[in-house]
């Protein structure tokens, strides 16, 4: 890896990174309680705290997260849990606000 | 009278009339809506399988019954035909609450949990834990269950079949997950939360105490400041309460509403409160003898927007509850107002502390002018009224030399924007401090005055930040509240790549001008949305 230089500031934030393991357990002893702090690369929080890491915008890629049930406590994972989450919004990108919660609300 | 729902998270708790004459019975009701896939083949007429091996609060086995519902499509069905699905969960809630839930001191660490604290930074204890278990989810979550050694196991299994990607995302594929999981967590929990306990048994033995009564609150929410009420609660059938609150907040407005309160497991107050047409959540514990309710009163779609509660309730003696403000400097002359009940007599404040004048006073609420003397003692002193008294009740200080920002590390997400999320704000108290005797900061003589009126800004909190112009982009802090609101959620056409109002900030609080001026410093992440949002994070 000496040979390949960083091209971004995502690249960096990785290199500037140590084992894989080391740097999950250190976000995942401190986080902010229910943030995931599955740190490849995050969703609420990246593997140094901060958001520089994350994919942003997130609906460029939330049903890259979604279908793979990547985030499964904070995004509704299609793959096993919320096959219909998406259903009605073919494009998260545009159809983001059709996105709703999956824990059940209060009948009124 | 009408069937009137409480929320218990997100989900329906039936309050009031809970079931017409004919009812099932509750163990018919377990059986028929649980025994289709948890009866034992070797045993149809025994416990039925999985169940029994598991203990939760209400929240969890709300959850657990909710994931039978969505995944397994049970349809909560009352036998006897006169509850719908709503009503037989919230029954089913509360059979296993009451027969399989946790005791006082089995929830006593995660209570934050329970009270949907979220700017808490969780450090569990155990790094594989953390690691194994609360990369996903909060280490809470697992803490506040209790299961035998074949249940855990189960739980293992069941994670990897329903969410495979614990095995081989970062955190999981740098091990052998399962075989850590099966061969060590599993064996650990079983030891540290195992389903039979002596602080359940004795817990089931204990008298539970009616929370009938007249309640005398006092607390607090960050960002709004002090708060003082009474609530009543008026007895229905099977540990359910009508409800009635009247509050005030400390710039004197005051709020007043009605609800209805249930009561799982003897000591978990759940209420459900129309407040100005919002509906707030009242997560509370009893103490073991009733005489006390402490927790956190939210509003349900805003669960960051919480009022820190404690309550007593009346028996006649004088009470005193709180002071507040809760700090006094050297010099100053204030409006202090003492909260309690049954209250009477004369305010005692201690030495170089002089009542002015009574401003108001009935037995609840007694509001006094006071002036400290230049040489007041320093410190947190106990503050009398007639025959009630209250230790460190009122801290006297003589500067502030020290703020801190209270959370040091906070979350906001973006929301709204006609999306089904709204915008979770980041609520901050400015908390002073002096140095102590030895005039050096963080030491063992430190002195905490309190949280006290700042002023706010924000700042980029490293390079990438300021590049990125997430000050302008986040949302806004308030200025006079220290409470911050995220911007829309959304790809933003104006910020770079499309990026969404996420922002990377310094939250700065400020008291007193030019060189005397003293700050302090925190650390917000405004970050996106979430759209699995149970009681139980």
């Amino acid at each position: 890896m000496k040979h390949l230089k960083p091209l971004n500031a995502k690249a960096d934030l990785l290199d500037a990174a140590r084992t894989e393991a080391e740097r999950g357990e250190v976000v995942a002893m401190q986080t902010v309680v229910g943030c995931s702090a599955t740190t490849d690369p995050g969703w609420e929080v990246d593997a140094f705290g901060g958001i520089g890491g994350l994919c942003q915008p997130m609906e460029a890629d939330l049903y890259g997260c979604a279908d793979p049930c990547w985030w499964p406590a904070q995004v509704p994972d299609i793959m096993n849990t919320y096959p219909d989450w998406d259903k009605d919004a073919p494009s998260a990108a545009e159809d983001w606000r059709k996105l709703g919660a999956v824990f059940p609300k209060a009948r009124e | 009278m009408g069937l009137s729902m409480l929320r218990l998270g997100q989900a329906v708790i039936l309050t009031g009339l809970a079931f017409a004459a004919g009812a099932t019975e509750t163990g018919v009701l377990v059986r028929h809506n649980c025994g289709g896939c948890h009866t034992n083949p070797a045993d149809p007429q025994g416990d039925l399988t999985r169940i029994e091996g598991q203990r939760k609060t209400p929240e969890g086995w709300e959850m657990t019954l909710r994931r039978m519902q969505m995944l397994h499509h049970v349809p909560f069905h009352d036998p006897g035909g006169t509850a719908d699905a709503d009503q037989v969960l919230a029954r089913l809630i509360k059979h296993f609450s009451d027969t399989q839930g946790l005791a006082p001191a089995e929830t006593a660490h995660y209570r934050y949990i329970l009270e949907r604290r979220l700017d808490t930074i969780e450090v569990p204890e155990d790094a594989e834990y953390a690691v194994m278990c609360a990369r996903c989810h909060s280490a809470a979550r697992v803490g506040l269950q209790r299961r035998n050694e074949d249940e855990w196991r189960h739980l293992v299994h069941f994670h990897l079949a329903q969410f495979p990607t614990t095995e081989y995302q970062a955190g999981g594929r740098d091990r052998d997950w399962l075989g850590t999981a099966l061969g060590r967590i599993v064996q650990k929990l079983a030891s540290e939360y195992p389903l039979r306990t002596p602080q359940w048994s004795d817990w089931q033995q204990a008298p539970k105490t009616s929370l009938a009564g007249r309640w005398r609150l006092a607390g607090r929410m960050p960002g709004k400041g002090d708060f003082e009420g009474v609530m009543s609660a008026r007895p229905g059938d099977n540990d359910r309460y009508a409800v009635e609150l009247d509050a005030r907040w400390s710039d004197g407005s005051t709020v007043s509403g009605r609800g209805n309160a249930i009561v799982y497991t003897g000591f978990e107050w759940r209420a459900n409160i129309e407040i100005e047409g919002v509906n707030y959540l009242q997560v509370l514990a009893a103490s073991a003898d009733g005489g006390t309710l402490g927790g956190r009163m939210f509003p349900a779609d805003h669960v960051e927007r919480g009022v820190d509660v404690a309550a007593r309730r009346e028996d006649g003696m004088p009470t005193l509850l709180a002071v507040q403000p809760s700090q006094l400097r050297r010099g100053e002359t204030a409006t202090l107002t003492l909260v309690g009940s049954a209250l009477q007599g004369e305010p005692g404040l201690g030495p170089g502390i002089e009542v002015l004048e009574r401003v108001f006073a009935d037995p609840d609420r007694v509001v006094i002018r006071v002036r400290a003397r230049d040489d007041a003692p320093v410190g947190a002193r106990a503050v009398n009224l007639g025959a009630a008294s209250r230790d460190a009740a009122l801290t006297v200080y003589q500067g502030i030399d020290r703020l801190e920002v209270s959370p040091a590390y906070a979350v906001g997400r973006v929301g709204g924007r006609e999306g089904s999320q709204p915008e979770v704000q980041a609520r901050f108290d400015a908390i002073a401090w002096g140095h102590g005797p030895d005039g050096q900061p963080r030491t063992g003589d430190d002195l905490r005055i309190g949280p006290i009126a700042a002023r706010w800004s924000v700042a980029p909190w490293d390079a990438r930040a300021a590049a990125d112009d997430d000050v302008r982009f986040a949302g806004t802090l308030d200025k006079d509240s220290g409470v911050f609101t995220p911007a829309e959620a959304g790809p933003n056409p104006l910020r770079r790549f499309q990026t969404n109002n996420a922002g990377n900030l310094k939250v700065i609080a400020t008291v007193g001008e030019g060189e005397a001026a003293v700050s302090g410093e925190g650390h917000l992440l405004v970050t996106v949305q979430r759209w699995n949002n149970p009681p139980i994070r």
